[in-house]
């Protein structure tokens, strides 16, 4: 590419970077917490059974409770535990309300409260707006994002031959634009997955009510429909469910090598009932493995990956792939590591304009506040959310008001406090959001029973006060050498 | 499984990028045997743990763990220097700057944000009901087609500075991919 093409490729990758950074931050920094929602919710919530295996008749006991006290004509979905999964749960959902559950191994029943786990999902997936425009708005920060590493790859003529160069301790922009480029390239291809996913995820909505008005009249079932099963003829007489554990065994015995892990119950109590098992195989991402049996047990539909469309394996894959949720811990690891990657390349992007601005004698003092106020604002916010949440769980509905006063309240105090200047400011605020995790640790300890899930959690909390504590650049070694 | 997967993949990313780096490290001369061996290792890493863990499963883990490993190269192998005043000019590409009208920047922003959505649903919806195949699958490879087109035409309506070209490419894409869906329709 021409040197003017690469330059007005880099504005554009400037004006987008700026005009989307500190959503694309706030959805980056939610998500990568968000890969964690299990975990975090296990820590919140110490004292809910966590089981690897349900003794014979506790599965048949959790249904009969849910269904009792569930909403009227909820559909169930049962999680089984397993030894990756050690969890039993229940969700009964209906449009309008749903509860959720954790079984023991005896099947009693005792309601999840994880509000900030709940609260973390929903900001990284809706920004807790209404869905459809909150979708629309992430779907949107993610094609933003995906648009900024297109256009980043473009603007760097020499990308492998700087493939490795990581300068710290001289120039603030140059540091910051290594940081910028390495993080950026070498994680590519995960930053291309997740923002494409997380587009797609989040325009699905647009995308099935704008096709739907092209091709079916607006009717947004018919494409829902392609992709689900058609209903069973409507029958709504009184009839009890089969056993649940013979449909396991029966389902265990026909896919061979796959292990059940989710029963979906529809229409419960009714004669039309639907009892969907779902399977899982070790080497693929997503379930694929589906039997289907009516009221009185008969097999309705027996499914297996090789049926599937590629479309529909496509489809449930694309959740999974996104959110890190398909290999246990490890891959957990991987997303938590590199969507921190993910967070440090959006900020250091605006950064560099920043400091391109002050090097030129064009300073902005007050975005450079401001955006000291967004980098570490958010961990600040995020943070005394959580210590809300612990303090008081029932009142979930309230963290999204704690959190939208903190981070307005940390960006009205960053632009407003003019006495100082932008890297003492940023200091400070990220000094505060390191007392605010470390508060959180605290009244977990003060308010919580700590067990091994809980100790993880509190771990990483520290090693997060730890490194935000730090000094971001070491300057003891001189210019040349390498740090090895 | 999965946790062997996850360090083949750091493992064979820690050897594949350390290679490349020695490659790269020298700028007098290619140093071709290492760029290949480096390159090797990685695709090497991904095809054994896609073909232990599964294709996507695999590929996914592997894919994430050489990102991490690569990202570990960078950082044991930092240069730090001593802070020093910037320089005004650096060796970089630096970006277009100029005056701009404001009436051009909210063509930029109609270009790159409404109607750049709609040419990219246009093409979308185009192969969705063009494209052979279930439509099941048809439909989800348009939807992925959709955000991979909306990034591209952001990426060109902000780079390119001819604007009445860009909204005549975006309008007519537009235009012609709903026409030809709507003509077609799922079949």
């Amino acid at each position: 590419m021409s040197p003017s093409t690469v330059r007005a490729v880099l504005s554009g990758h400037g004006i987008l970077g700026l005009a989307f950074a500190a959503i694309i931050y706030l959805v980056c920094l939610t998500g990568t917490l968000a890969v964690f929602a299990h975990d975090i919710a296990r820590w919140e919530q110490p004292d809910a059974p966590s089981t690897t295996m349900l003794v014979p008749g506790a599965l048949d006991r959790a249904v009969r409770s849910a269904q009792a006290s569930g909403p009227t004509h909820a559909t169930l979905y049962v999680s089984l535990p397993s030894r990756a999964e050690p969890e039993a749960g229940i969700i009964a959902y209906t449009p309008a309300l749903h509860r959720e559950w954790a079984a023991d191994r005896n099947g009693t029943l005792t309601e999840r409260q994880t509000p900030i786990a709940d609260f973390l999902v929903d900001l990284h997936v809706a920004l807790h707006l209404p869905r459809a425009w909150g979708g629309f708005i992430v779907g949107l920060t993610g094609v933003a994002l995906l648009s900024s590493l297109i256009s980043g790859i473009l603007a760097h003529p020499r990308i492998f031959k700087d493939a490795f160069h990581l300068r710290r301790g001289g120039a603030r922009r140059l540091q910051e634009a290594d940081m910028h480029n390495r993080l950026g390239i070498w994680a590519l291809p995960f930053h291309v997955a997740i923002a494409l996913t997380g587009a797609l995820l989040g325009l699905s909505t647009l995308i099935v009510g704008v096709l739907a008005m092209l091709l079916y009249r607006g009717d947004t079932a018919k494409v829902y429909g392609l992709f689900t099963e058609a209903p069973p003829a409507a029958n709504a007489t009184t009839a009890p469910l089969p056993p649940l554990e013979p449909l396991l065994a029966q389902a265990r015995h026909r896919s061979g090598r796959t292990e059940p892990i989710q029963i979906i119950i529809e229409r419960a109590g009714r004669a039309d009932a639907r009892i969907t098992v779902t399977s899982r195989r070790d080497r693929l991402l997503v379930p694929q493995d589906m039997m289907i049996f009516d009221v009185r047990g008969r097999v309705v539909k027996d499914q297996h990956p090789a049926d599937l469309a590629l479309g529909t394996r496509m489809l449930g894959g694309i959740g999974q792939l996104h959110f890190g949720w398909f290999g246990g811990l490890p891959v957990r690891l991987l997303y938590g590591l590199l969507g921190l990657a993910l967070c440090i390349v959006t900020s250091s992007g605006v950064t560099i304009w920043l400091a391109r601005r002050r090097d030129r004698g064009r300073a902005v003092p007050l975005w450079e506040r401001l955006w000291a106020g967004v980098t570490w604002g958010q961990p600040l916010a995020l943070a005394l959310t959580g210590i809300t949440g612990l303090v008081a769980p029932a009142q979930g509905g309230f963290l999204v008001w704690v959190w939208l006063a903190i981070t307005a309240g940390s960006l009205i105090i960053a632009g407003a406090a003019k006495g100082f200047d932008a890297s003492n400011g940023a200091a400070r605020v990220r000094h505060l959001a390191a007392i605010s995790i470390l508060a959180l640790a605290l009244v977990y300890l003060l308010t919580r029973q700590i067990g091994l899930s809980g100790m993880a959690v509190e771990l990483a909390l520290l090693v997060g006060v730890g490194l935000l504590l730090r000094h971001p650049a070491t300057k003891h070694r001189r210019e040349g050498q390498t740090a090895r | 499984m999965t946790a062997l997967a996850a360090l083949v993949a750091v493992i064979g990313g820690l050897a594949g990028a350390t290679l490349l780096r020695r490659a790269w490290e020298d700028r007098q001369r290619e140093r071709v045997g290492l760029i290949v061996s480096g390159w090797a290792a990685l695709a090497g890493t991904v095809l054994l743990d896609a073909a232990w863990a599964g294709w996507v499963k695999g590929s996914a883990v592997a894919v994430a763990g050489i990102g991490l490993a690569a990202l570990i190269v960078v950082v044991q192998g930092r240069t730090v220097r001593a802070a020093r005043a910037a320089r005004s000019t650096s060796l970089a590409p630096e970006p277009l700057e100029g005056p701009s009208k404001a009436w051009r920047g909210w063509l930029k922003a109609l270009l790159a944000g409404p109607l750049g959505m709609t040419a990219a649903m246009g093409i979308a919806f185009c192969y969705a009901t063009w494209a052979p195949g279930d439509p099941r699958t048809r439909i989800i490879v348009g939807g992925l087609l959709m955000p991979v087109v909306w990034a591209l035409a952001m990426t060109w309506t902000l780079a390119d500075q001819r604007l009445l070209r860009s909204l005549a490419v975006l309008l007519g894409t537009t235009v012609a991919g709903f026409t030809l869906a709507a003509m077609r329709g799922l079949v």
